[in-house]
């Protein structure tokens, strides 16, 4: 009996040290894991610093300017060219106009317009907004 | 039992079980023994402890480290988020002189590596007893890679913040620069660490950029740009030996934009020592020249001794002693108060001037700050420069804007009062809000003088000197400033200093833009004229029409009906008609 308790005590300290040691390596694997990412993260922020530096050297007003100005046809916004929402004319009224001209032909659906929905030249509702 | 049995034990068992003996009566002398190697070995390790604890801590290297690199500082953006400054991190070289083996043979490989560093200096800075020397500050990538693989014990890489400015001279003289340690030299910068973040470095406080918070300042970039582009065409155009020009919310005291010119490229922060790279908006003092009739105009008015109906005398010359004052358009009869403006009559602003005294003019200014130093967040900040004694010659020339000089940033703030409804906000290069800004900021004017100021303005931008920048849709209103520069103790007619200040929009007023020409040349197509209206007018015009939508001003294409309801409710309705040939167009 005490032979046996004895096995089992010793079986027990066997395997809590087993286990004791795997949870030890895993800690710093993991530890070192964490490490790894905390430089990983701190070169990323680092690069992201130096790309957006970059990014914002690139784009600066003066240069993006001086792009513009050798290689688009583009010219400074006039005060002419701003129109306010109010001064837009209203929507068209839509106008199906291959239809008118198939009609024109004699070749469109002309003697049925009222049958087919799908080919009503003007809607009522177009003409608000 | 046999005698071999009885025989002694070999000494070694003996030993063994003397030692290990519990019979204590056997071994007490041995034990006491044992105990007091033990007390004297813990004793000794207890003294050493006590030793170490009291002896300071050797500087190790790691601590050198730290204190000499560069320091991290939060990103300064503008106001929409734009980068204008930020760290990067570099590689610097340095050395342990303690741990180097052969210093000779060191500073041979290291000037090797890098040809740039003095070899015979390099050489005494091995040679001397300190932990921690400095090699060469922020290396390029590939002597970064030499320095690694010459492999010397002793001489180490370390990873610095480095300050770069990707915008280079845009918002220069706002931002300031940094010196190699990251430590603020000027501008924003300086300011910056004035508010604690020295004090947290000093405390070792290892910071890195994401503890800090970023920094948005007042300034757009991209108007900031324009500003400087159309100023520095302007300073090239008229030929100028300089110029400036800024953009002053009136609202909220937030500067817009800014820009002195000549400046400089932060990254090289030795050209700021020039001296022709100051900033000229802030550091400089000048006299304002008419710009400054405004201030005379709205005293005239606040005090309610004049009003948008009076007429003054400026027939002639107005003497004063052996000295005359001359107007520049002179009309030579009695100008109504408008016409005063527009004309810029200097006999009719020294003559309201006079209707209030010295000393109410006095008071005024100093109500307005322009005789005291202003203090925005740029330590650099300069003393008007006021007469000693103070006469009533003093206040008639001041009314015209000479006689007195004031940063012109300290100019715009006065203007910017009158143009707001009356309070005088401190111009910020901070971002904020209307409600931050007007939180203690004094009325000095009241909100009929403000609306009258505005209506002047607009009126002189649609048929006085201001016309050249009355572009369409902003409803702008403007005043020209022409000051003669004083060479040798006299004033000089071909060296001029010109101003040039403009609201837009005149009814709801948004922004106050502000250009200044240092000795601007007159071009033959202007009659070689070289007066604000011909150089500092029609940049702002430029200034005006391209920040306009950018700023998102809209233009409006129907001038507005009832520009000024507060003075048309005091009767005066006129000023509610559009002049002739003026009006929205």
């Amino acid at each position: 009996m005490l032979r046996f308790l004895n096995i089992v005590a010793i079986l027990a300290l066997m395997g809590s040290a087993v286990y004791a040691y795997t949870i030890k390596y895993q800690t710093s694997y993991r530890a070192e894991q964490i490490a790894k990412t905390r430089l990983e993260i701190k070169n990323e922020r680092d690069a992201i610093a130096v790309l957006r530096a970059e990014w914002s050297f690139l784009t600066r007003p003066e240069r993006v300017q001086e792009l513009a100005d050798r290689y688009l046809d583009l010219q400074a916004l006039s005060v002419g060219q701003i129109v306010s929402a109010q001064s837009l004319p209203d929507r068209a009224s839509r106008v199906d106009s291959i239809g008118k001209k198939l009609d024109a032909l004699g070749l469109g659906l002309a003697s049925t317009p009222a049958t087919d929905p799908t080919v009503v030249s003007t809607t009522p509702k177009g003409a608000k907004h | 039992m046999k005698p071999a049995d009885i025989a002694p034990p070999p000494v070694w068992r003996r030993f063994l079980a003397a030692a290990f003996s519990t019979s204590l009566v056997k071994s007490s002398p041995r034990m006491r023994l044992v105990a007091l190697a033990f007390v004297a070995l813990y004793g000794a390790i207890g003294a050493k402890l006590v030793f170490l604890g009291f002896r300071p801590e050797p500087a190790t290297l790691r601590r050198a480290a730290a204190e000499a690199v560069a320091a991290a500082r939060p990103d300064i953006l503008d106001r929409n988020g734009e980068i204008l400054a930020t760290d990067v991190k570099t590689m610097s070289v340095f050395a342990e002189p303690r741990r180097l083996i052969d210093k000779d043979e060191a500073t041979e490989l290291l000037t090797a590596a890098l040809p740039d560093v003095d070899a015979r200096e390099l050489r005494e800075r091995l040679g001397s007893k300190k932990g921690f020397v400095w090699v060469k500050r922020e290396v390029s990538p590939h002597q970064r890679d030499e320095v690694f693989h010459l492999g010397l014990p002793g001489v180490g890489l370390i990873a610095e913040n480095k300050r770069v400015y990707p915008n280079g001279p845009i918002g220069a003289h706002v931002l300031g620069y940094t010196n190699i340690d990251n430590v603020g030299i000027a501008g924003i910068e300086k300011y910056l660490d004035g508010q604690g973040l020295a004090d947290l470095h000093g405390a070792g406080f290892n910071l890195t950029p994401e503890d800090l918070r970023p920094v948005s300042l007042s300034l757009d970039i991209k108007a900031t740009h324009a500003v400087r582009d159309e100023l520095r065409k302007g300073v090239e155009r008229f030929k100028a030996k300089a110029g400036a020009a800024a953009i002053l919310d009136v609202n909220t005291g937030e500067i817009v934009a800014f820009a002195s010119y000549p400046d400089y490229d932060p990254n090289k922060p030795t050209d700021a020592l020039d001296k022709d790279h100051i900033n000229r908006m802030n550091v400089g003092v000048y006299e304002m020249g008419s710009t400054f009739k405004a201030l005379t105009i709205a005293m005239a008015l606040d005090s309610g001794k004049v009003n948008l109906n009076s007429r003054l005398d400026a027939r002639g010359t107005l003497s004063f002693g052996r000295f005359k004052i001359h107007d520049y358009h002179a009309q030579n009869r009695a100008l109504t108060l408008p016409e005063v403006f527009t004309y810029s009559s200097n006999i009719g602003t020294a003559r309201m001037a006079l209707g209030q005294g010295v000393e109410k003019h006095k008071a005024f200014l100093r109500k307005m700050g322009q005789l005291t130093r202003m203090r925005t967040e740029l330590p650099e900040s300069a003393e008007p420069i006021v007469p000693k004694n103070w006469g009533e010659l003093n206040t008639m020339t001041i009314a015209f804007g000479h006689g007195l000089a004031v940063a012109p940033l300290q100019a715009m703030m006065a203007v910017g009062a009158l143009m707001n409804g009356g309070y005088l906000i401190t111009p910020s290069f901070l971002k904020r809000s209307e409600a931050e800004a007007k939180q203690d900021a004094p009325q000095v004017v009241k909100a009929e003088t403000s609306e009258a100021m505005r209506y002047l303005m607009r009126l002189n931008a649609e048929k006085g000197t201001a016309r050249k920048a009355d572009i369409p849709g902003y409803f702008v209103g403007g005043k020209t400033g022409t000051a003669e520069k004083v060479i040798n103790g006299h004033y000089s007619k071909t060296r001029l200093f010109t101003t040039f200040m403009a609201v837009a929009p005149s009814d709801k007023p948004k922004y106050l833009f502000l250009t200044l020409m240092d000795e601007p040349q007159g071009l033959p197509e202007d009659g070689n004229y070289a007066t604000a209206a011909y150089n500092a007018g029609v940049i702002t015009g430029k200034i005006v029409e391209r920040v306009g939508p950018l700023l998102g001003l809209p233009p409006r294409f129907d001038p507005p009906t009832q520009p000024f309801p507060l003075l048309a409710r005091l009767g005066y309705g006129f000023v509610n008609t559009p002049a002739a040939g003026g009006g929205g167009h």
